[in-house]
């Protein structure tokens, strides 16, 4: 165990931990479903488009501004927490952040234009564009900056520009891993939708549409898988030599039939726990594989042991999260009651 | 004239003459030479892309990035509180005006909430990619408000989420709690922030060493002290005032206009609503500037002198209005000078000296004009809100005078007051921010050194530019469309009694 717990480390830095790694995940769950809701009004089909919009936007509209705060909850404990890392990305990824937030920009303002502008003329179609545009893009950013911290190669005295900015990421690791990330947060927000029409025919069209989601999925993970090979990142060996990460692959695997089964029998829930507990694993795998390395790096990586703040910082930091945790939660909670109580079968 | 028939010979000389100066046309000094804003002539070094200096475009992107998400904050600290009064008199009188007003501010407070949240995010991330010296420091020393705001903004996100989609699901009551949250939150979210800034201007709560190699150490961190820096409360007031000023005069100065177009209940209550709240805030934050005023005298002299473009330390220091400050002859040309004010202002004492900036290094000035021009623009501004809050609660206050109220000379000047508060507070941010200038951390770090070491700054900027530029565009379009059409969704709208 001293491997996870190395001798005189402070407490409060295994709650920040904690929290960082809630963060990603809820992120990952809510966040990520409302990117890709946007991804899935590209594959609407031709019959009752609009009806298929109004479940997108209605499941949304309430809940969407909440669950991208899990993203600024990550960015602010990572500078508080660990400046370093913070700092190293921010500098060697500085293409790939401003991508994404352009399109976290043009996301949350397209979508939010759609909905409430008073007139609802042709300038629905430009709204609805950038909307789908922004939700591919953005995520598929968001994975490509999460995959550059692998490989190693964030520079800190690149000799080229290209060497220090542009090669960190442009490299086939990271692209798969942006590639993967959309099909996920697709795959996700078709099995919540599943839950969120109210009649039987939308709900078959988004089951189709997860089973679709599934399968691009898996795809896209064997695809980073090898793009790992090709970017000399021993990623299948990591996890071939690791229990908790080959368990983990595991069980995600098995649990598919089971959450076809719930979206079949209408079981909501449960199929919206089964597609958690799959993203849970797919994140505590990498994680695992990750451990204690937050960014690989040529002269030395930046783990959660090395990188961290002084204790007084995180003392204050655990505090603050512990505090606004109870603050937060059970807001949350009541948001999704009222929102996300069961729809009634008609 | 030897060349007859031929081109004009030019001699060597002159084809270097000429390379030179094509040269020396690609250099930013040479373009912005002609500015008025000092901080474009500034002496920089290192990487130029399209003409831009790396230090200037990340400053630029900063100012921009700011500048607009100010407004969308200001907006989302206030507007809640103006909803939650209308929303309050709704359910206890159950008069249609009131409804109709919360259901329609509330629906531009979404498409306000969504740009700063957007908006606000992207800073987060900004602050790194541009500074990130600065973050690789400050990050653990302020962290305490910054982990706070984000506390806050969550709040206030899932708040409104439940406000804006609540209305047939909460009870009444609940619902107008939870839009009281959203300002409350709203609100606490901005003091974490200017918590932080306030850090940046009056750094507290840390020892900086700096070792033989030049690397930096922080040591000893308390939090505690870095948040209450000496700072904080002076400008969290003065901000928050600033806030509930611009926007009550924005909305108020809004329906104003629609009165003057075509009067109608709605817009009359709104307009009402709006200009106390405005009104009050107005007559609060002249008391709120005279404390920040003294407090940086104290804190920041430098800033102060730069404020009031006043050079020579001397008793009886006299205040300037207008003027041009000159930073090479150390003067201020066309400027009305009236002589021991800016030292009662300064020290509540007419006789007390004030620091001028002739005390500090010439190359520690912030630059003069943009401070200087922006403090008395705020100071404008908030004197011509000040002066109409006043005559708005006197018509109040005189029942014979209350028609006044809704004369149009009345509507007219309050339609044009509209932006004078938005005008304040980016003149305000100018101040305080280019006023700081050429330090990010008040004389400990310099804006240059905290710089990202990534060059061609101004590509990124450019596209925050035309992001932003659009964006602004975008919302006023919406909220002119979302005012124009008021009379379709809201009967009180058509109701002209």
């Amino acid at each position: 165990m001293t491997q996870f717990f190395p001798a005189g480390e402070p407490f409060a830095l295994y709650v920040v931990i904690a929290f960082l790694g809630v963060s990603l995940f809820l992120y990952c769950l809510l966040g990520g479903a409302d990117f890709g809701a946007g991804v899935l009004e590209l594959y609407l089909g031709k019959e009752r488009r609009q009806a298929q919009r109004q479940v997108i936007e209605k499941a949304m509209g309430p809940v969407w501004e909440a669950n991208h705060m899990w993203l600024v909850l990550m960015v602010v404990i990572l500078f508080v927490g660990f400046p370093a890392v913070y700092t190293r990305v921010s500098i060697n990824l500085h293409i790939p952040l401003t991508a994404m937030l352009l399109g976290v920009i043009a996301r949350g303002t397209s979508f939010t234009f759609r909905h409430y502008d008073a007139v609802k003329d042709g300038s629905q179609r430009a709204y609805t564009a950038f909307f789908v545009f922004s939700s591919v893009w953005t995520p598929f950013f968001l994975g490509v900056t999460m995959g550059a911290l692998v490989p190693g190669g964030l520079n800190p005295a690149p000799a080229s520009y290209a060497a220090g900015y542009v090669d960190p990421w442009l490299r086939p690791f990271p692209l798969a891993l942006g590639a993967f990330t959309v099909c996920l947060f697709t795959f996700l927000a078709a099995v919540y939708l599943v839950g969120e029409s109210d009649d039987a025919a939308l709900r078959r069209s988004f089951i189709r549409k997860a089973v679709w989601g599934a399968v691009a999925t898996v795809l896209a993970g064997a695809v980073v898988f090898v793009a790992a090979e090709f970017d000399g990142v021993p990623l299948v060996r990591e996890f071939l030599a690791t229990r908790t990460a080959t368990t983990a692959m595991m069980v995600t695997s098995v649990l598919f039939p089971w959450l076809l089964i719930a979206l079949v029998r209408d079981w909501i829930w449960t199929g919206r726990a089964i597609a958690g507990l799959q993203v849970a694993l797919v994140l505590l795998g990498w994680f695992r594989v990750q451990f204690p390395v937050l960014v690989n790096m040529p002269g030395g990586d930046l783990t959660l042991f090395n990188a961290h703040a002084p204790e007084a910082t995180l003392n204050q930091l655990a505090g603050a999260l512990l505090v606004g945790s109870i603050l937060i939660l059970p807001a949350l909670a009541w948001l999704f009651r009222v929102f996300k109580a069961r729809p009634k079968d008609s | 004239m030897g060349n007859a028939g031929g081109r004009p010979k030019r001699s060597d000389s002159h084809v270097i003459l000429h390379f030179l100066l094509f040269f020396r046309s690609l250099y930013p000094q040479f373009f912005f030479s002609y500015s008025p804003f000092p901080i474009l002539n500034s002496p920089f070094s290192s990487t130029y892309l399209w003409g831009m200096e790396d230090l200037l475009a990340a400053r630029l992107q900063m100012a921009l990035s700011l500048g607009f998400h100010i407004i969308f904050a200001v907006i989302g600290m206030a507007m809640p509180f103006l909803m939650a009064i209308s929303h309050w008199r709704w359910i206890r009188t159950g008069k249609q005006v009131y409804f109709d007003l919360t259901k329609a501010w509330s629906r531009g407070v979404a498409i306000f909430f969504a740009t700063g949240a957007v908006s606000g995010t992207a800073l987060s991330f900004e602050l790194g990619l541009l500074w990130p010296e600065f973050m690789l420091h400050a990050g653990p020393i302020i962290g305490m408000p910054f982990s706070w705001e984000g506390t806050a903004f969550f709040i206030e996100a899932i708040a409104l989420g439940l406000f804006l989609y609540g209305w047939n699901r909460l009870k009444p009551w609940v619902h107008w709690v939870v839009g009281v949250v959203v300002g409350i939150s709203g609100v606490l979210s901005g003091i974490f922030v200017v918590c932080a800034n306030a850090w940046m201007n009056s750094p507290a709560g840390f020892d900086w060493i700096v070792d033989a190699a030049g690397k930096v150490q922080v040591s000893n961190v308390d939090p505690f002290a870095a948040m209450f820096n000496p700072a904080w409360k002076t400008m969290t007031l003065h901000m928050t005032i600033s806030a509930f000023q611009a926007t009550g005069f924005g909305v108020a100065g809004v329906h104003a206009f629609m009165m003057l177009r075509k009067p109608s209940v709605f817009h009359r209550e709104a307009f009402k609503i709006a200009l106390a709240v405005g009104a009050i805030a107005a007559l609060l934050q002249p008391l709120s500037g005279d404390i920040l005023a003294k407090d940086t005298a104290v804190r920041q002299p430098l800033k102060l002198a730069a404020m009031e473009s006043h050079f020579e330390t001397a008793p009886r220091a006299p205040l300037v209005l207008g003027g041009i400050p000159d930073a090479e002859t150390r003067t201020v040309d066309y400027g009305l000078e009236i002589p021991g004010v800016l030292s009662f202002l300064a020290h509540g004492n007419v006789n007390a000296p004030v620091k001028g900036l002739n005390d500090f290094p010439r190359e520690e000035w912030p630059p003069l004009k943009p401070v200087h021009f922006a403090f008395q623009i705020m100071i404008a501004c908030g004197m011509a809100m000040a002066g109409l809050g006043a005559l708005y609660l006197l018509f109040l206050a005189v029942p014979r005078l209350r028609p006044l109220v809704l004369h149009r000379r009345f509507l007219w000047l309050c339609a044009l007051a509209a932006p004078l508060g938005f005008i304040a507070v980016e003149a305000g941010w100018v101040v305080t921010e280019v006023g700081r200038q050429p330090w990010i951390i008040y004389g400990i770090m310099k804006t240059r050194d905290a710089l990202t070491p990534m060059p061609g700054l101004a590509v990124p900027f450019l596209l925050f530019m035309a992001v932003y530029a659009v964006l602004a565009v975008v919302v006023t379009w919406l909220l002119i469309r979302h005012i124009t059409t008021v009379e379709q969704h809201y009967p009180s709208a058509r109701d002209q009694s």
